[in-house]
């Protein structure tokens, strides 16, 4: 079909998004879409998630962080905003959400809130409360393994 | 604004681990529930660029029980909370001028009313509007969560009590930042304001602590402080 002339065309936001979870967790962007839309819909029923138009661009996934790109309609930034925040858990992984910034075109918005890498995390053998763990380091901050899944800590629990 | 959550091992995440996330989520500080942790608060604060506050979230079967507990904790901590649920507990929190924060007050079988929500106005205690059933349940659940909220939230707004805003993190995973917060709160019937002003209320509430537990302060109205030396 023909597309529509440029100020007929819906007018978009782009909300840079920062998804974290634990290092055994995988994300992609099928999982994180849907849960997107869950959320909004179980938020805002049927028809205020048709209204907002969540839809997931971009999906960097690197370890424990995730770079994305998440379109709203202009004017529901915030619904978006809420939306995003009730999404509590990515197929069972349980994963925490924050927009960095939002921006008018694509390009702007990866250029100025997604730096690519997260930063390199390596796994190390730690001693957390006195106990030897295997812990994955990204900088100063520890994913620690333990027998009831991981904690979170940073380089000042281990001195 | 601050956040209050919880550190391991109450939590998943320790203190510095929430605390340094807490920054980035745009907090100017965490308040720290600690029911069972103890970090090393002064090496914290030292070495991270966002405050931590003291805090300690009694969790008791019974008021009995919660009245011993508000007064050790009272001189030693910088906030102290009483983890509501119960008509009981929710009833002795309000009720006591040595309670900072009544927390979840609708959780499980606990209800509120206007007689409470008159002695929280009149007892300076904070009355907290729990976001995590909002974030982290779905169905049924949460829609009573939801309908226990509004009518905590009604009374809270015509009786003017105090209150504060949390979503009551248990790992740095599940922290939010104050903006989605405010987004979330709209569309749940909270004004913007109102969530940013809760979570501006945990910083208010230490700094008076702090200033009450100095050794500047002696009684209400007499402090010690710097005057002109005689010459």
């Amino acid at each position: 079909m023909k597309h529509l002339p440029k100020h007929l065309r819906p007018r978009w936001r782009y909300l840079a998004v920062e998804v974290e979870t634990w290092p055994d967790a995988s994300l992609n962007r099928g999982t994180f879409q849907r849960e997107l839309w869950y959320a909004a819909q179980n938020l805002f029923g049927d028809a205020g998630s048709a209204d907002a138009d969540l839809t997931v661009l971009g999906f960097d996934s690197d370890d424990c962080v995730a770079e994305t790109i998440v379109r709203a309609r202009r004017g529901h930034v915030d619904e978006a905003r809420a939306a995003l925040a009730c999404i509590d858990d990515i197929g069972g992984d349980p994963v925490g959400v924050r927009v960095r910034g939002v921006s008018g075109t694509v390009r702007a918005c990866s250029e100025r809130y997604l730096h690519g890498r997260a930063g390199f995390s390596e796994q190390r053998d730690v001693v957390f409360e006195n106990e030897s763990r295997t812990a994955t380091v990204r900088d100063s901050l520890l994913d620690v393994s333990g027998p009831d899944g991981f904690t979170g800590a940073t380089q000042l629990d281990l001195e | 604004m601050y956040e209050a959550v919880y550190a391991h091992p109450d939590g998943e995440s320790t203190a510095s681990r929430v605390a340094s996330a807490a920054r980035r989520y745009d907090y100017d500080g965490i308040v720290v529930r600690g029911v069972d942790a103890t970090p090393d608060y002064d090496r914290l604060r030292d070495e991270l660029d966002v405050d931590i506050v003291e805090g300690v979230e009694i969790v008791a079967p019974d008021p009995e029980h919660a009245s011993g507990a508000v007064g050790n904790y009272r001189p030693q901590r910088e906030l102290v909370l009483i983890r509501g649920g119960t008509n009981g507990l929710n009833r002795f929190a309000v009720e006591q001028p040595r309670v900072d924060v009544l927390t979840q007050p609708m959780a499980d079988d606990g209800n509120f009313n206007h007689v409470l929500a008159k002695a929280a106005r009149d007892n300076g205690v904070r009355v907290e509007f729990d976001l995590a059933p909002v974030l982290r349940s779905d169905g049924g659940t949460r829609v009573r969560a939801l309908s226990k909220l509004r009518k905590l939230r009604e009374l809270v707004e015509y009786y003017d009590a105090p209150y504060v805003v949390s979503a009551r993190p248990g790992s740095h995973l599940q922290l939010r930042a104050p903006r989605e917060l405010a987004g979330l709160g709209e569309v749940i019937g909270f004004d913007r304001e109102q969530i940013l002003d809760g979570l501006r209320e945990w910083g208010r509430l230490a700094e008076r602590n702090r200033e009450l537990m100095s050794e500047s302060f002696i009684a209400p109205g007499v402090e010690r402080g710097r005057y002109e030396e005689d010459t």
